[in-house]
């Protein structure tokens, strides 16, 4: 296609979709405009019905649910699949060195870099702890926490080097997070049903507002969704970060190999 | 809209812009990280501090570092040929 056509084709396009974008745009309640009705009925209702402060986790959690459950199996089945196809074509063995460029020097961390990356990585696993514990009461939750804790492991590795990091780091320990905490999700919606009632019934005392403990079942499902996530990000940083370890004569099982070379390849 | 908005905004089309223009792909993970945290303050600004705390840490330490690894996968990959 020629970029004349390109353009051509972009034009009518804009021509057809034009009007439509206009009409909805305008539509639209203004910018920063505190109106959205659903948002002041959740405000008004909620703390009274699940006694939580964090409107947003009360939505997630338990109004809504079921589609954070479908949203759960999307990260475990994204997070599976990148980990199968990227150790499908390394092989599974644990080499512990991490690789080098030809002709980039290699200089050792300063004792102030590592120093300062213990201490960061201390502090931001601790916050993500607590973004995921107060996930009732204040903004945050088991995923923003669970994405904290996994990048307070990237400054591990920052300060550690991959060897140190690998030796602190076991991936079976994030798998089992990963699934584990899924698992605990299915279980919270599916205990109920079994129960007689419909799935993330919050069937447990839903305790004091602003407590730590408030929401009933959403403290449970916040958990479950902080275990997975921090699982499952963890895992996706271990399997990328692999792919930079020691190139070396990995054993490929000889049915991924290809059965014909490629033509560049037979030439040389 | 407050000017404290405003310049977010701005700033976040600037920062998106600078994605765009760089060529080298390390630079250009750097842009989109140092994009990523232009719109974690700027969702702060809009009172979405949960959305914030997910766009700083996913946009500005994950996604680059998934990116910076894959780049020094497929340059050492090519070193090794």
């Amino acid at each position: 296609m020629t970029p004349r056509q390109r353009l051509v084709l972009l034009g009518l396009a804009a021509l057809v979709l034009m009007p439509a974008v206009m009409r909805i745009a305008l539509a639209l309640p203004a910018f920063g405009a505190p109106e959205a009705e659903l948002g002041q009925a959740m405000n008004a209702l909620v703390p009274g019905l699940r006694h939580v402060t964090n409107m947003v986790a009360a939505v997630n959690f338990d109004l809504r649910g079921i589609d954070t459950l479908g949203e759960e199996g999307m990260l475990l089945c994204a997070v599976t699949g990148t980990t199968v196809l990227l150790r499908g074509a390394r092989g599974e063995s644990g080499r512990e060195r991490a690789g080098h460029l030809p002709g980039r020097p290699v200089t050792p961390r300063a004792d102030a870099t590592v120093l300062v990356c213990r201490i960061a990585a201390t502090l931001t696993l601790l916050f993500g702890l607590s973004v995921a514990l107060h996930g009732m009461t204040t903004p945050g939750g088991g995923f923003q926490g669970g994405v904290i804790v996994a990048s307070g492991l990237l400054l591990l590795y920052l300060g550690e080097g991959y060897e140190g990091w690998r030796a602190l780091i076991p991936p079976p320990v994030l798998a089992v997070l990963e699934g584990g905490g899924a698992v605990l999700f299915v279980l919270c919606a599916g205990l109920p049903l079994l129960a007689g009632h419909p799935a993330l019934q919050n069937l447990l005392p839903l305790g004091e507002p602003k407590d730590l403990y408030s929401g009933g079942l959403m403290v449970v499902v916040n958990a479950a969704v902080a275990l997975s996530v921090t699982g499952s990000f963890g895992l996706l940083l271990v399997e990328f970060l692999e792919e930079t370890r020691e190139p070396a004569d990995d054993p490929v099982p000889e049915d991924t190999l290809p059965e014909d070379p490629l033509p560049d390849e037979a030439e040389r | 809209m407050t000017g404290l908005v405003a310049a977010l905004l701005l700033l976040t089309a600037l920062s998106g812009l600078l994605v765009v223009l760089a060529r080298d792909p390390r630079r250009q993970v750097f842009a989109l990280s140092g994009n990523g945290l232009v719109l974690g303050l700027l969702f702060l600004a809009l009172q979405a501090p949960d959305v914030a705390l997910s766009e700083i840490a996913v946009g500005t330490a994950i996604t680059p570092l998934l990116f910076l690894a894959t780049l020094a996968a497929i340059a050492m990959d090519r070193a090794k040929r």
